[in-house]
């Protein structure tokens, strides 16, 4: 194996635009004795930090991030960064382990998208994402106690219809659920530039007794606080049937890739398209 | 743009709650924008990895090809699971039914046997 030719890495946060952003130096980042610093290409500015190669290669980073704790201090370090460049100046957030052999390769690869990054960056700025989610609570309690089996053979079809019946009215629940988790979604969007849906959470987060029915992200102008806050507290009222809950504001990192919603960016689809249904407000 | 108005918490990691972690990775994992670095790791690998961690990335689509379909067959999350579950029912209830009137018959035969000797009995 031939040794790495530099010690260190470029690791890169975010790219932002114009912004005062000295004040991210205090930040610790990743914690690997670098301070968090600017990186000039052109017009962007990238903030980075130097990491080392031995800690951030492409093994290391595997298995660095298979740890669920050492993953998590990298997610927050990350996303810390990139909260607080978004507060100072327009930012773009990059994914997590955005890793370049240097600075200059760093200054290309910005280069080479910095037509794209400039509308994007134009897109997010005075704008800041928030996060709806929506849950249903567990079905409800089935009409009939649960059939013992005990009743026997006399009342099978007694049986057969309790549970027809309970499975009816789990999947109206659900539909309601569904229903209610749109008119949410259609209020919020009426006060957003864009938006957009993200998967929902499984299980493991939102634990048994709820379902995660809408995830979804918008982008609004700063200013719209309160409308938002004044909209969600009346649909709760509304819409007894479902918990929502608001996130945010944050760095716009599902809205960083621009003109999905307008469809004015070509650079050709990330994965992330793929995945997450970009719908226009109409 | 006043920047006054957005003023974000300088730091969140005080707040150790699951499943703001698991936003906060759902953002930091696969959304913002792409450049590709000289060392990456696959969109794909961390979302299997994160399945394997179970911490939360679970779509339909790759959760299913990292094998993980438990929805599929939960009944409160698939009308099609609903449907299945409702059939299966049905067929052990079917099963049962079978087995009842099996024994029922087995009895009747029994019991026409017996009738039989009985009335044999009487003829003699």
């Amino acid at each position: 194996m031939t040794p790495p030719e530099a010690s260190t890495l470029t690791y890169a946060f975010a790219v932002c635009h114009g912004g005062a952003l000295t004040a991210l130096a205090a930040l610790p980042g990743l914690d690997t004795g670098a301070s968090v610093r600017t990186l000039t290409a052109g017009p962007l500015t990238a903030v980075v930090q130097d990491v080392p190669a031995a800690g951030f290669g492409e093994e290391a980073l595997r298995r660095r991030l298979s740890d669920r704790d050492e993953l998590e201090r990298c997610a927050r370090a990350h996303h810390t960064v990139i909260t607080a460049a978004a507060a100072l100046a327009p930012t773009v957030p990059l994914p997590l382990a955005t890793l370049y052999l240097d600075d200059d390769r760093a200054r290309e690869a910005l280069g080479e998208r910095e037509t794209s990054l400039l509308t994007a960056l134009d897109r997010i700025a005075g704008r800041a994402e928030w996060g709806v989610k929506v849950y249903a609570p567990a079905g409800p309690p089935p009409p009939a106690p649960e059939a013992a089996p005990a009743d026997g053979p006399a009342s099978g079809r007694a049986y057969l219809d309790r549970v027809r019946t309970r499975q009816r009215s789990r999947e109206q629940h659900h539909t309601q659920t569904l229903r209610a988790a749109e008119r949410v979604d259609t209020a919020v969007r009426s006060l957003a530039v864009a938006a957009r849906r993200l998967r929902p959470h499984g299980v493991e987060v939102t634990g048994k007794h709820r379902t995660h029915v809408l995830n979804a992200a918008y982008l609004l102008d700063l200013g719209r606080e309160r409308e938002l806050r004044a909209a969600l507290a009346s649909l709760r009222r509304d819409e007894t049937d479902i918990q929502i809950e608001l996130s945010g504001p944050w760095a716009p990192y599902s809205f960083a890739d621009g003109g999905i919603a307008d469809g004015g960016l070509t650079d050709g689809g990330t994965a992330d398209e793929r995945r997450t249904s970009g719908r226009t407000p109409s | 743009m006043t920047d006054r108005d957005l003023v974000y918490p300088p730091s969140v990691t005080a707040d150790r709650h699951p499943s703001d972690l698991a936003e906060i990775l759902e953002r930091v994992l696969d959304k913002g924008i792409v450049i590709a670095g000289d060392i990456k790791i696959d969109l794909l690998d961390i979302e299997l990895l994160t399945i394997r961690l179970r911490l939360f990335i679970s779509s339909v689509d790759t959760a299913r090809k990292a094998g993980i379909d438990w929805w599929e067959t939960d009944p409160a999350l698939s009308s099609r699971a609903a449907k299945d579950a409702l059939a299966q029912e049905n067929a052990e209830l079917r099963e049962r039914l079978h087995a009842l009137e099996s024994r029922v018959d087995s009895d009747e035969r029994l019991s026409a046997v017996g009738a039989t000797v009985a009335e044999e009995g009487a003829d003699r």
